[in-house]
C-alpha cells in the first residue's frame, strides 16, 4: 500500500487534522488503508473489539472478512507534520466540575474531558464536541442548558459556565472538527446513505435496472446500465451522475417510496467514498466479546437488579418476608377479612366479576376447611380468568385494534387473533417463559413456510408474535412512511420489550449513552439488531406484506364450506345500506330545506363523495347545509327520517351478523424474520442521517457478565433463511439466571394483586427506579416462580393464600401512625374497580353480560355528542370489555372516563383518578340508567317468584317486607353481602319516600334506588 | 437545578405512586405576565400571503412557473404544482403598527396596534395530522399532552367549579383529529380539555339524560350520600373516599356553573353585536367567542375555540374559501378582542390566533384547474395580543414568495416556550416523569423564548 498521498498532520497532543476537502480528492486513491486505521482508532478505543466475532452467514456477503487482521499502528504510516502545539489548557471549571467522571480511567460516555484529543473526540457517538458555531457546540450545549453534570452532581456556576463560553470561542478555531473530518475509508462510511437514499429501488423488495445497493459486492457489480462506480473517478462515475442530475432518485418516486434527495454532505461522501478508491474497509460490526465493555464495570453490575436473583435464607413464604419487616417497624399483619370480603375480593381480583348470588351462598356458606383454596382454584380454572389476567398483558403490549398515527386510524382487522392468544395462553397456563419466546420469536420456532400443514399450536407461536406489532405505526399512510417514522415504530418495540420484560429504561440510550443506568448507546442498537431480520426500516413490511395466511386445514375446510353464500349476502346488504344511506342525506334536504333544487341535493351526495379538502366552495356550501340540517331537532325527530334510520341500523346490525356467522379468515398478524437484516448503526442523537458505528446483535451488557458474546444461529439450517437474532434473545431473556425477568414478572403481578409493586417503578428497576420494598421477597417469589415451571396460575396461589393477602383492609389509628403508606403491608389497600371491572360488573348484575369468548371485536358507535359507545349484541347485551374494538380514537367513552389508558405505544401502570366527570357519567348517562332499569327488574323477577309462591310469602304481606327482601337481594348481587341494619332501615325509607315522588310508581323508584346503589361507594370499591 | 422557587405538583413527580394531581392553584416559575389563554385555532392553514405577509414579487411573478426546484414546495406529488400565484386579495397596512391585513379582515385589521404579528412560523410537516399534533403537542405524533394541558398541569385552575382547560367547538363538528386536540396524552386525565359541547348540555352527561323529577332526583342524592357517609365512616383514613365524595360535590356544583357561565342571554344586545351574534355568518363563532370571554373571566386557564374540520385548508377555490372563512371569524374575532380590552380582561389573558401551517406560493392542481396552494411548513403568519405580548410588532421575515423563512425563524417549540413564558412557566421546568424519561412540552433539544414579542 503506497503510502505518499497521505498528509498526516499531527500535534503533539495527538491531534488529527486533514487537508482540505480538494486535497483530499487529489490523494484519494491511496487513502484507504491508514484512513481505515485511522477511523478505527478514532472510533472506539479498542479496535481489537470492535472487529469481535460476528456471524458470518448472517451478515451479508463480503461485508464481514473471514480474516481478522490486525491494523497498523497509526504512526506507522503516512508524512507527519508537526505543527505547533495548540496553546490551550483545559479550562479550571471542566476539570473540576466534569473531570470526575469523564476523565483518563473513567471515561464515562466513552469521554475523556482532561485531555484535548479526549474533547476533540467527542464521546461513544462519536459526535465532535466542539463546533465554529458556538451554538452547534455539542459541550456548550449541555452545559447552558443544564444537562451535565448530571443532578447528582454539584452544578456549575454562572462563572464558571462563562469560562468554558470563553474558552470554546477562543479555541474553536485550533480545535475546530471540521478539520478533524476524516475521509471515508469503508463501505460501512457509504451505506447507510445508499440504503437511506437508494435501497426502496435497489434493495431488498425492488432492484430496478438491476442494481442492488446492499452489499459492497453488488454495488460494485453495477446494474443493467453498467458498472455503478467507476473507482477513484466519481465524476464519471453513473451512481454519481444520476444523484447529481436528479435523475435518482426520481422524482415521481420520491413520495411514493418514501425517499428523500441525499444531502450535499451525503452526496461529498459518496464522491470522497469512489475517489479514494471505493475501499471496502476492515471494519467489522461491535458486538460483545470476551473482554468488558469499558462502559459497563463490574461496579455498575452491583446494583440490586443487575445481579442475578439469590434464595433467601430468612424466610420460605410471603408471610415470612412481610412479617418480619413488620416486626423491625412494630407491626403485625391484620387480622384476615371477612369472609364476604374475601370473596369479593378474590372474584373481582382473579376475574374481573362479582360472584353470581349463588357463588357467593356457596362459597360463604362452605364448610370445607379450606373453602378459600378451593374458591381459588376454581376461579383460575375459570375461562373468566384468562380475560382478565390476558387484559393486564394487552396493556403492557399496548393493544389496540387500530394503527393510530394518523386521522384515519385505519383498523387492524385480525389484531383480535393476538388478543384471543393471550387470553388462551393465560388460561391454559402457559409457561411464562414460553410464552415469551412465542411472543417474540414465535417465527423461528417452526418453519412456518416449509410445512404443509401447521398445527394449531404453531399457528398460535405465529400470532404470538404480534405482540411485537401491537405499537402505533403510522407508516400505512400515504406520506408517512419514511425512515424515521419507522424508527420510530421500532423504537416502541424496543421500549415495550425493554421496559416490559426486562424493567430497563433503553429509550435514552437511543440517543446517547444513559445518564443514570450503565446502558451505552451501542447496547440500545446492539439491541435494535436483535429485531433488524424482521423490523428493517430499509426492508419495511408494508401494511399487506405482513399479513400471512396461515391455518389449520379443519380451518381451511370451514371457511370454504360456510363462508361464499355469505359473502354474497353481504354484499347485497351493503349495496342497500349505501342506498339507504343516500335516501336519508335526501330525506333531511327535503324536510329542512323544501324550496331546494334537485340538482343541489345531487350535488350534495356527489359532494360527500369528495374528500373534505378537496370541496369547491360550492360543494362545501352545500354539506354545511346538510350539517345545519341534522342538527335542526325538528329534522331528528321527522319520522320518516327516523324511520330511514332505523332502516339503517337494521341493515347495519344484519352485516353485522353476517360477519359474526362467518368463519374467520386465515390472515394472521405476524412478524417474522426475512433472513437478509441490513447492517445496524449507530445513530448520532438518534438522528437517521446520522449513522455511525457499525454494530451486531446483543443484549445490555449490565445484563450479562460482560465476558460473553452473544451467540445465535438459523434455527433451519437446512430450511427458511433465518438470522435467529430474536430466538436467541428470547432465549437469553428467559434463562434462570436473568436478573430482571422474572423479577420483573412478579413484581407486575404483585402490583396487579396489592395495587403497587415491590418495586414501586415497575417498568424501572434501574438505578433512578425505586428500590424494592422488600428485596427478599422479591427474590423468593422470583425463583419461586420459575422452580414452580413459570406458572403463572401457581404463582397467583402462593400470593393469594398468604395471610398478606388476606388482610382486612382497615386502617387503625395505629397503622395510620406506623405505616401511613402502607408501605409494609399492614393491611390490604382498598381499591377502585377499574374500568373493565366496573362496566363487566355493571352488566354482568343487570343481567346484560353475554359471556360468549373470543373472536371478531364487537363495534363500536360513536353519538352526537362524540360519546363512544359499544354496540349492543342482537340478544340486547353486551360481552365483556376486552372484547369490544379499541380504535384508538374511538375509546369507550365509559372506559375512558375510569382510566381506560391511551396506548401511547402502550401502558405499563394505569392511574387512579377520581374527577367529577365519572359521578356525571354513573349519574346521568342513559346507558347507566338503562342498566340500572335492568338491575331493578332481574331483583324484581326474582324476589316475585319468591312471593308467588303462597308457602312462603302469603299475599297479604306488607309492602314493608317486599322492599326488606327486595334491598336483601340488590346487596347480595351488587356488592355481594348482606345489608347492615342501618342500610336496610335508610333503604326502606328512601324506597317509600321515591315512591312518593315517583307518584306512587314504586317499579321506578326501585330503579332509581338500584341506580343509586351503582353509583356508591360500596359498589366501587373492593375492601 | 439549583435556582430556588417553590411549586408543588409541576415539579415534583419521582413516580411517586402518592402523588396527588389535582387543580388546585400551583405557583409560577416567574412572574407571569399572563393568567389565562384563549386560542383561535384556525384549523386548515391560512394563507400567510393572501392574508398579512404580501410579496409584491410573487404578485408580479403570477402565471409563471416556479423560478427554483419545485420538489421544494407542498407535500403533493410535484405534477400537481401548479405556477406562480400572486396575492388573492387588495391589502393595506393599518394603524400605526403598519400591520398589512387584506380586505377580507377589516375588523382584525381594526385592532392592528394590538396584535403582535409573527410572520416568520414554520413547523415540521407537511400533513394536517401531524402538523395539528405538532402545533398541539409539541410533537408529531398522537398520545403526547397538548399545551393547554401542560398549562393547567403546571397552573391548576382558578375556579372549582369549572374545568380548567376548556374547549369552545364548533356545531357543525369537530376540528380534523378530533378529540386529540386537546388530549392530556399521558398526563393525567385531570389535565385533558373538556368539550363544552355547543349545543343542549354543555359537559357530556351534565344533566340528566333520562327521565326524573327534581323531587325525585334529590331524593337519590341524599340516599347515596348517607350510604357514602356510612361506608366512609367504617372506614377511616382512606382519603380516597373522601376524593370521591369531593367530585360528586363538584359535578353538582358544575351543572349551576356552567349552566351560569354559558348563558349568553345574560350579555347585552350591543355586546352580542359587537361579536356578531345574530342572524348572519359570524354568529357561531361569535358566540364562542363570547363564551371565551365569559369563562376566561371566571377563571378558567385554557379555553380552544375550533372550526369544523378544516375551513382554511383551500387547495380548491382559495380566493373564495378563504374569504369564507374570513366572514366566519373576522367580526368575532375583533368583537373579543375589543372586548377583552374594554374589560381589562386582555392585560392578563393571552390570544393566539393561527392555524398549524401556511399555504404555497404556487397555486396547485385538483382535477383540471389550479385554484388553490398547497401547505406550505416552511412559513406562515400567527399572531399574539394581550397578555404580556408587545402590541403593535411585527417579528420575522420570509422571503420574497413567502416561502421559507430568511429572518428569525419561530419554530412551534419556540413558539410554546414562549407561551409558557408569559404564564410565568419554564418550559424546562415544567416537566413530567414517565417511563424514567422526564418529558417536555418543548423536547429534549432546549428551544428559545422569543424575548423580542414579550412587552
Amino acid at each position: 500500500m503506497p503510502d505518499e498521498g497521505i498528509y498526516r498532520v499531527t500535534s503533539r497532543l495527538g491531534l488529527f487534522i486533514w487537508p482540505s476537502l480538494q486535497m483530499r480528492r487529489r490523494f484519494a486513491v491511496h487513502f484507504s488503508w491508514a484512513i481505515a486505521l485511522t477511523t478505527a482508532l478514532v472510533a472506539h478505543p479498542n479496535p481489537l473489539q470492535a472487529m469481535a466475532d460476528e456471524d458470518k452467514t448472517t451478515e451479508g456477503g463480503t461485508l464481514s472478512t473471514e480474516v481478522e487482521r490486525v491494523p497498523r499502528r497509526s504512526g506507522e504510516t503516512g508524512t507527519t507534520i508537526e505543527i505547533e502545539d495548540a496553546a490551550f489548557s483545559i479550562p479550571t471549571a471542566i476539570q473540576n466540575k466534569c473531570g470526575g467522571c469523564h476523565n483518563e480511567s473513567t471515561q464515562k460516555g466513552e469521554l475523556n474531558l482532561l485531555q484535548s484529543d479526549g474533547i476533540l473526540r467527542g464521546g461513544e457517538s462519536g459526535e465532535p464536541l466542539l463546533h465554529e458555531d458556538l451554538e452547534q457546540s455539542r459541550l456548550w450545549q449541555v452545559i447552558q442548558h443544564d444537562e451535565m453534570p448530571p443532578p447528582s452532581e454539584i452544578d456549575l456556576t454562572g462563572l464558571e459556565k462563562e469560562q468554558i463560553k470563553t474558552w470554546i470561542l477562543q479555541n474553536h478555531k485550533t480545535l475546530n472538527p471540521a478539520t478533524k473530518a476524516t475521509l471515508p475509508s469503508s463501505i460501512h462510511d457509504v451505506l447507510p446513505t445508499l440504503l437511506l437514499r437508494c435501497a426502496s429501488c435497489h434493495g431488498a423488495q425492488r432492484q430496478d435496472g438491476g442494481l442492488d445497493i446492499r452489499t459492497y459486492d453488488s454495488i460494485m457489480s453495477g446494474g443493467d446500465s453498467g458498472l455503478a462506480v467507476q473507482v477513484g473517478d466519481s465524476a464519471s462515475s453513473l451512481m454519481i451522475q444520476r444523484i447529481e442530475q436528479e435523475q435518482c432518485p426520481p422524482r415521481e418516486l420520491l413520495l411514493k417510496f418514501f425517499v428523500r434527495r441525499p444531502s450535499e454532505t451525503e452526496v461529498h461522501l459518496l464522491r470522497d467514498w469512489i475517489d479514494a478508491g471505493a475501499p471496502i474497509g476492515e471494519v467489522r460490526a461491535d458486538v460483545a466479546t470476551r473482554e468488558a465493555d469499558p462502559l459497563v464495570t463490574q461496579e455498575d453490575r452491583q446494583h440490586w437488579a443487575f445481579q442475578t436473583p439469590q434464595w433467601p435464607i430468612t424466610g420460605q413464604s410471603v408471610d415470612d418476608f412481610v412479617q418480619a419487616t413488620l416486626q423491625k417497624n412494630q407491626l403485625e399483619l391484620s387480622p384476615n377479612a371477612d369472609r364476604d370480603t374475601l370473596i369479593r375480593r378474590a372474584f373481582f381480583d382473579l376475574i374481573g366479576l362479582p360472584p353470581s348470588v349463588d357463588q357467593w351462598k356457596q362459597w360463604r356458606e362452605s364448610t370445607a376447611p379450606n373453602w378459600y383454596e378451593l374458591m381459588i382454584d376454581e376461579l383460575l380454572a375459570s375461562p373468566r380468568y384468562g380475560e382478565r389476567w390476558g387484559r393486564y398483558w394487552l396493556d403492557l403490549a399496548g393493544y389496540a385494534d387500530s394503527e393510530g398515527g394518523i386521522s384515519a386510524d385505519p383498523l387492524r382487522p385480525v389484531a383480535w387473533k393476538y388478543r384471543d392468544y393471550v387470553i388462551r395462553a393465560f388460561n391454559r397456563d402457559l409457561p411464562y417463559d414460553e410464552f415469551l419466546i412465542e411472543q417474540i420469536a414465535g417465527d423461528e420456532l417452526t418453519d412456518h413456510a416449509m410445512i404443509p400443514e401447521l398445527t394449531a399450536d404453531q399457528v398460535d407461536q405465529l400470532i404470538a408474535t404480534g405482540f411485537l406489532r401491537m405499537g402505533i405505526d403510522e407508516t400505512g399512510s400515504r406520506t408517512m412512511n419514511f425512515v424515521p417514522e419507522r424508527l420510530k415504530v421500532i423504537s416502541d418495540a424496543i421500549t415495550i420489550v425493554s421496559s416490559g420484560l426486562m424493567g430497563l429504561t433503553m429509550e435514552c440510550a437511543r440517543c446517547h449513552s444513559h445518564k443514570y443506568d450503565p446502558i451505552p448507546q451501542r447496547d440500545y442498537y446492539r439491541l435494535k439488531a436483535i429485531f433488524q431480520g424482521a423490523f428493517d426500516e430499509h426492508n419495511w413490511k408494508s401494511f399487506k406484506q405482513r399479513k400471512l395466511s396461515i391455518g389449520t386445514n379443519e380451518q381451511r375446510v370451514a371457511i370454504q364450506e360456510t363462508n361464499p353464500p355469505l359473502q354474497k349476502r353481504k354484499k347485497a346488504v351493503q349495496a342497500e345500506h349505501k342506498r339507504m344511506q343516500d335516501a336519508l342525506v335526501v330525506a333531511i334536504l327535503r324536510a329542512a330545506f323544501p324550496d331546494q333544487s334537485e340538482k343541489d341535493r345531487n350535488g350534495t351526495l356527489a359532494a360527500l363523495g369528495i374528500a373534505d379538502n378537496q370541496r369547491t366552495l360550492p360543494q362545501r356550501m352545500l354539506v354545511e347545509k346538510l350539517q345545519t340540517a341534522q342538527n335542526l331537532p325538528e329534522i331528528q325527530e321527522a319520522t320518516e327520517i327516523l324511520s330511514i334510520q332505523k332502516k339503517i341500523s337494521r341493515l347495519e346490525d344484519q352485516m353485522e351478523s353476517i360477519d359474526r356467522s362467518m368463519v374467520p379468515s386465515l390472515t394472521i398478524r405476524a412478524l417474522w424474520d426475512a433472513g437478509h437484516p441490513s447492517p445496524t448503526y449507530i445513530l448520532r442523537r438518534g438522528e437517521h442521517t446520522q449513522a455511525s458505528r457499525w454494530v451486531g446483535p446483543g443484549v445490555p451488557s449490565v445484563l450479562t457478565d460482560g465476558k460473553t458474546p452473544f451467540y445465535f444461529e438459523n434455527p433451519f439450517p437446512n430450511g427458511s433463511k433465518k438470522t435467529g437474532r430474536r430466538l436467541a434473545f428470547a432465549k437469553w431473556l428467559t434463562n434462570k439466571n436473568h436478573p430482571t425477568t422474572a423479577r420483573t414478572f412478579v413484581n407486575r403481578v404483585w402490583n396487579h394483586h396489592f395495587g403497587k409493586g415491590l418495586v414501586s417503578t415497575v417498568e424501572n428497576f434501574g438505578t433512578m427506579g425505586s428500590k424494592p420494598t422488600h428485596p427478599e421477597l422479591l427474590d423468593w417469589l422470583a425463583l419461586k416462580f420459575m422452580s414452580d415451571g413459570w406458572s403463572i396460575k401457581a404463582l397467583h396461589r402462593t400470593i393469594m393464600t398468604s395471610n398478606t393477602y388476606k388482610q382486612s383492609s382497615e386502617v387503625s389509628p395505629l397503622l395510620k401512625r406506623l405505616d401511613p403508606e402502607n408501605q409494609y403491608y399492614s393491611r390490604m389497600p382498598m381499591r377502585r374497580l377499574d374500568a373493565e371491572a366496573l362496566r363487566d360488573s355493571i352488566l354482568f348484575i343487570s343481567g346484560r353480560l353475554d359471556l360468549k369468548a373470543g373472536g371478531i371485536p364487537d363495534p363500536v358507535s360513536v353519538g352526537p355528542e362524540g360519546e363512544v359507545n359499544v354496540k349492543p349484541l342482537p340478544n340486547q347485551k353486551w360481552r365483556r370489555s376486552i372484547y369490544a374494538q379499541y380504535r384508538r380514537t374511538e375509546i369507550p367513552t365509559l372506559l375512558d372516563t375510569f382510566d381506560y389508558p391511551q396506548m401511547g405505544p402502550n401502558c405499563f401502570e394505569r392511574t387512579v383518578s377520581t374527577v367529577s366527570p365519572q359521578a356525571l357519567l354513573l349519574l346521568n348517562n342513559q346507558q347507566i340508567r338503562e342498566l340500572s332499569k335492568s338491575l331493578a327488574a332481574e331483583i324484581e323477577k326474582e324476589t316475585t317468584i319468591a312471593v308467588t309462591d303462597p308457602a312462603t310469602h302469603p299475599a297479604t304481606q306488607e309492602l314493608t317486607d317486599d322492599w326488606n327482601e327486595k334491598i336483601e337481594l340488590t346487596y347480595q348481587k351488587v356488592m355481594s353481602r348482606l345489608p347492615t341494619p342501618n342500610e336496610q332501615e335508610i333503604g326502606r325509607e328512601s324506597l317509600t319516600a321515591l315512591s312518593k315522588q315517583w307518584n306512587g310508581d314504586e317499579q321506578k323508584a326501585f330503579e332509581t334506588y338500584c341506580h343509586v346503589l351503582i353509583n356508591s361507594a360500596s359498589f366501587l370499591y373492593i375492601d | 437545578m439549583s435556582e430556588d422557587f417553590a411549586l408543588s405538583a409541576a415539579n415534583d413527580n419521582e413516580n411517586d405512586p402518592a402523588q396527588i394531581y389535582d387543580l388546585s392553584p400551583k405557583a409560577t416559575h416567574h412572574a407571569p405576565k399572563a393568567k389565562n389563554i384563549i386560542q383561535l385555532f384556525m384549523n386548515g392553514g391560512p394563507s400567510q400571503v393572501d392574508l398579512f405577509d404580501p410579496k409584491p414579487v410573487l404578485n408580479r411573478m403570477d402565471g409563471k412557473p416556479y423560478p427554483g426546484n419545485v420538489e421544494e414546495i407542498g407535500n403533493q406529488s410535484t405534477s400537481d404544482i401548479g405556477v406562480m400565484m400572486g396575492g388573492q386579495y387588495p391589502i393595506k397596512q393599518h394603524g400605526q403598527s403598519g400591520h398589512w391585513f387584506a380586505d377580507v379582515l377589516p375588523h382584525t385589521a381594526s385592532m392592528a396596534d394590538d396584535l403582535c404579528m409573527v410572520h416568520s412560523m414554520w413547523t415540521d410537516h407537511p400533513n394536517h395530522d401531524n402538523a395539528l399534533y405538532k402545533i398541539h403537542s409539541g410533537r408529531l405524533f398522537m398520545g403526547y399532552p397538548t399545551l393547554g394541558s401542560w398549562v393547567v398541569y403546571g397552573l391548576g385552575s382558578e375556579n372549582a367549579n369549572l374545568p380548567a382547560y376548556v374547549v369552545l367547538s364548533d356545531p357543525l363538528g369537530l376540528p380534523k383529529n378530533g378529540t386529540r386536540n386537546w388530549t392530556a396524552g399521558f398526563l393525567p386525565p385531570v389535565y385533558q380539555g373538556t368539550r363544552f359541547r355547543p349545543q343542549g348540555s354543555p359537559i357530556l352527561n351534565l344533566s340528566r339524560q333520562y327521565e326524573q323529577s327534581q323531587g325525585a332526583t334529590e331524593e337519590a342524592e341524599t340516599l347515596l350520600n348517607q350510604l357514602d357517609m356510612i361506608h366512609k365512616e367504617n372506614r377511616p383514613f382512606q382519603p380516597e373516599l373522601d376524593a370521591r365524595i369531593q367530585s360528586y360535590e363538584l359535578a353538582s356544583r358544575m351543572q349551576l356553573a356552567a349552566s351560569e357561565a354559558l348563558d349568553l342571554d345574560r350579555e347585552s344586545l350591543k355586546t352580542h353585536e359587537m361579536y356578531g351574534i345574530g342572524p348572519a355568518v359570524p354568529d357561531s363563532f361569535g358566540r364562542r367567542c363570547l363564551l371565551a370571554r365569559r369563562l376566561v373571566e371566571r377563571g378558567v386557564r385554557y379555553v380552544q375555540i375550533f372550526l369544523e374540520e378544516q375551513p382554511w385548508d383551500s387547495h380548491v377555490d382559495l380566493a373564495s374559501t378563504q374569504r369564507a372563512a374570513c366572514q366566519r371569524t373576522d367580526l368575532p374575532v375583533a368583537g373579543l378582542l375589543r372586548d377583552l380590552k374594554r374589560s381589562g380582561l386582555l392585560d392578563s389573558t393571552l390570544v393566539l390566533w393561527g392555524g398549524e401551517f401556511g399555504r404555497t406560493p404556487t397555486s396547485q392542481r385538483s382535477g383540471s384547474i389550479y385554484t388553490g396552494r398547497d401547505h406550505n411548513m416552511q412559513a406562515f403568519t400567527s399572531w399574539m395580543a394581550g397578555g404580556g405580548v408587545k402590541a403593535g410588532s411585527r417579528y420575522g421575515k420570509t422571503d420574497d414568495f413567502g416561502h421559507h423563512v430568511v429572518e428569525n425563524p419561530v419554530s412551534v417549540h419556540d413558539y410554546h416556550a414562549t407561551i409558557l413564558h408569559l404564564l410565568g412557566l419554564h418550559h424546562q421546568k415544567l416537566s413530567f416523569q414517565r417511563s424514567g424519561l422526564e418529558e417536555r412540552l418543548t423536547g429534549v433539544t432546549p428551544p428559545k423564548v422569543i424575548h423580542d414579542l414579550i412587552a
